[in-house]
């Protein structure tokens, strides 16, 4: 019996990009495949391929056997396949159940919208993540005033809405808890009983080894292996996905209390108050890596803004032992702060402007009038470098680097301003994993320069391995710190969901 | 993300703005002209608000999906072209309404025009219908060089006299109007609009029919200038090649007035009917207080521009404030 859906020798170009070269794939009904690949190596091209969004130059698409060929994603969901996108396929300004049924809404024989049946189904669906979901997300909540991760959640409640035979989940726990998490497991395992055939994409491979039953790895385009997860270890498929650097994340070695002890502090925040936060206290010393952990949206990035001047706050922040109050980025910067945002394309990057202006729009300051370029290409090349930034040049736009790559430039344009504190918030979202290394690297080299770094990741994992200290947020407030011994990741899952530490089971 | 209570209910209610901006509107207007609510005065007020209103309406709708359109006016100005030149004063009833029907269709074919060059050539809406609009002004100066022509005393006065049940014809008129868009909103085509001026790459990717949604705007728009233009016509008796140039502008106005962002994907069609009727009361307050006229070009400008800095202002004053 053929499978599901094989994609034989596939190629696709973007321009002067090849993204795909020959990439290759088969799903059983019933099973989950992992699609897995450093960025750039082509997953998101290939699920796009199989789910009609593009169309390919080379290659065939098996379905049960027989050629198909997509010229548009509805074809495709009219043959069965329903994609979680990782770009949010939601429009804002429509409610959720709007969103979940747009063209499929339920009619009346008259031809109007079945509201009330509309409305039913969708509880029926937000009932999957009962208790994950905040209480009052109802069907007629509009999108726009969603948290990320509940718009991840109706991405994939639209995705199932359909009853697909094959789902694609494109970087569908990116944003999620890990409560969220393992809820979608759990569906997850429901739909895959019900013969439903699942192609997972994720950076994070303890996912991976917890819910697919087989893997195809990915590299610049191609595919470069296949098998069963049972006889596939994590480092197998790291070699596989990055040969050159495999080894994944590093350890970075953490400064004792004791040694800590001996730093100045440089931040000292007393009683910090926000829209969100409801009272945070905490003080980070000279060349510590302090990271921010909890669920998603506890207030975590609420505490980095304030600290940057980027939302209004009440309370005490005290920097080098002098008081301060910012309210624009811009003090915060001229006081030696940085803030590397999460939402890169969005809030980080001019994505159509060069590399090198990127670079230095928040020095270009430093370089006079009229502007001294050969000095700033200096400066800018040699951040490049340090940051081993993988480019066609400094004039190359910004968009033309992959995932990894931008958020380097993210980094580097701050770095050229020398921080004492660099705030990163969740910067390795959807970073594959040698870059990820590298990134990690880069961190500890900071901190030994003497950066204080404070550093909010939903990566439980990363926190663990860079931090010195984690502090645990939960509902606006510091739930527990943890340090040393207490620093583990069974503890910090345990803080996050609120049990005492030590109680964890 | 968190929304105040304010945004929430506008959400809900996106002419909540335009209802209170009426009741001051209104208000000023009443202590100016006492005899207001009188069923003539009434009358004679909302056959002068009715084209602007019609026109507004399929403005709203283009900018509910996505995009806008700078042409209504002239498209209105080749109606008023048509309807004076080929009825005539002494033309009789059932010429005139196979000449309504042909200037409809006429307008619909502008409509056309402007919806393939933005949703299938994709070109910008503001650029293109402004570019289209000189070529509907240009043909309405062609098909009527001079002002003059006209339509028979017959039509006009049954535009301006119908009065059923103490209403004027333009308030059942506009109940129709709403009913239609009642029912449009319970539709999949209504979904699609909203989807489609909200999130057009995320539409696509769910699979609504984008372009021809975009491109059906554009004829909707052209249609209901048409209809602007014919109640226009019946309103003034008379042939003008420019009597539509000023609806441009004060449509937009009305609709953003009424609730309808430029940025599109939100807003309906009640509220900018509202502000189109607050256009039109300004208009009066402005000739009650004896200013001159161009007063209400000055105010139709600074409503938009005050529509469009009011979200900043807001924001600025509660960064201030904190």
């Amino acid at each position: 019996m053929p499978p599901l859906l094989a994609v034989r020798n596939v190629a696709k170009r973007y321009g002067a990009v090849q993204a795909l070269i020959d990439a290759s794939l088969e799903v059983d009904a019933g099973e989950t495949l992992a699609l897995i690949g450093a960025n750039g190596s082509g997953k998101s091209t290939l699920s796009k391929v199989i789910n009609g969004v593009v169309a390919p130059e080379r290659g065939q698409l098996l379905l049960g056997g027989r050629s198909v060929h997509f010229d548009s994603p509805h074809a495709a969901k009219d043959a069965g396949i329903s994609t979680v996108f990782q770009e949010l396929s939601l429009v804002p300004q429509m409610t959720v159940a709007e969103n979940i049924w747009l063209t499929r809404e339920p009619l009346r024989r008259s031809g109007m919208i079945d509201r009330r049946t509309e409305r039913r189904r969708t509880e029926d669906l937000l009932s999957l993540f009962a208790g994950t979901l905040r209480a009052d997300l109802t069907p007629d909540t509009p999108v726009a005033a969603l948290l990320p991760d509940e718009r991840q959640i109706v991405e994939i409640l639209k995705a199932i809405s359909v009853n697909p035979r094959l789902l694609i989940l494109d970087e569908a726990t990116a944003s999620l808890d890990s409560r969220q998490v393992q809820r979608l497991f759990e569906l997850i395992g429901q739909w895959k009983a019900q013969g439903t055939a699942i192609i997972f994409i994720s950076h994070r491979m303890a996912e991976i080894e917890q819910i697919a039953d087989r893997y195809s790895v990915l590299r610049n385009g191609q595919t470069v292996g296949a098998g069963s997860m049972k006889e596939a270890t994590a480092n197998d498929l790291v070699t596989l996905m990055a040969p050159e650097t495999a080894g994944g994340a590093v350890e970075r070695r953490r400064l004792s209390s004791d040694i800590l002890a001996t730093r100045r502090i440089v931040l000292q925040i007393d009683d910090l108050r926000t829209s969100v936060l409801r009272g945070v206290s905490m003080q980070v010393r000279e060349g510590e890596l302090l990271g921010i952990g909890g669920l998603k949206g506890q207030g975590q990035r609420d505490l980095l803004l304030a600290i940057f001047g980027g939302t209004p706050w009440s309370g005490r922040i005290t920097l080098d032992g002098k008081p301060v109050h910012f309210t624009h980025p811009r003090q915060a910067m001229n006081h030696g702060v940085a803030l590397v945002p999460g939402d890169r394309a969005g809030e980080g990057l001019l994505s159509i402007r060069s590399i090198l202006e990127n670079l230095l729009v928040p020095s270009w300051r430093n370089y006079g009038f009229p502007l001294q370029m050969q000095r700033a290409r200096r400066d800018a090349s040699a951040i490049a470098a340090r940051l081993d930034l993988k480019m066609a040049g400094l004039d190359a736009p910004v968009s033309s680097l992959s995932g990894g790559n931008a958020q380097k430039v993210v980094i580097g344009k701050w770095l050229l301003r020398n921080p004492r504190i660099l705030l990163l918030d969740d910067p390795t979202k959807g970073v594959d994993i040698a870059t990820k290394a590298e990134f990690y690297r880069l961190l500890t080299r900071l901190c030994e320069e003497g950066t204080t770094v404070i550093l909010y990741s939903s990566d439980d994992e990363e926190l663990i391995g860079l931090s010195d200290r984690v502090i645990v947020m939960h509902d606006g407030r510091i739930s527990s710190e943890l340090a040393g011994a207490s620093l583990t990741t069974a503890n910090l899952v345990a803080a996050s969901l609120g049990v005492a530490s030590g109680d964890a089971p | 993300m968190k929304q105040s209570r304010w945004q929430q209910a506008t959400y809900r209610h996106p002419y909540l703005f335009a209802l209170l901006l009426l009741a001051v509107a209104f208000t000023v207007n009443a202590l100016l002209q006492p005899n207001l609510l009188e069923p003539t005065t009434l009358n004679s007020n909302m056959r002068v608000f009715l084209p602007l209103i019609l026109v507004a309406v399929g403005q709203a709708i283009v900018m509910i999906g996505g995009g806008i359109d700078i042409s209504v006016g002239s498209i209105v100005s080749v109606t008023n072209a048509i309807l004076a030149t080929q009825i005539g004063l002494s033309g009789d009833l059932s010429t005139a309404g196979v000449i309504m029907g042909v200037a409809l269709l006429a307008g619909m074919g502008a409509g056309a025009l402007n919806g393939l060059c933005v949703a299938y050539l994709r070109l910008q809406p503001i650029i293109t219908t402004f570019a289209t609009s000189f070529i509907y002004s240009g043909l309405a100066l062609f098909i009527l060089p001079n002002p003059g022509g006209g339509v028979p005393s017959r039509l006009t006065a049954f535009y301006r006299e119908t009065i059923i049940l103490w209403l004027p014809l333009a308030f059942y008129v506009i109940a129709l109007i709403l009913l239609i868009w009642a029912a449009i909103r319970r539709t999949r085509y209504g979904r699609y609009l909203y989807a489609v001026g909200g999130k057009a790459d995320a539409a696509y990717e769910t699979g609504v029919p984008v372009r021809a949604v975009q491109f059906s705007t554009y004829v909707i728009s052209g249609f209901m200038a048409a209809l602007g233009g014919i109640a226009m016509t019946l309103l003034t008796g008379s042939g003008n090649a420019q009597v539509g140039d000023p609806l441009t502008l004060s449509s937009i106005t009305a609709a953003v007035i009424g609730g309808t962002p430029l940025s599109g994907g939100a807003g309906g069609v009640a509220g900018p009917m509202i502000g189109a009727i607050i256009l039109g009361l300004i208009r009066n307050i402005i000739s009650f207080a004896n200013v001159a006229t161009w007063w209400q070009t000055f105010v139709n400008a600074a409503i938009i521009v005050l529509a469009l800095a009011t979200p900043g202002i807001i924001n600025l004053v509660r960064r201030r404030n904190r």
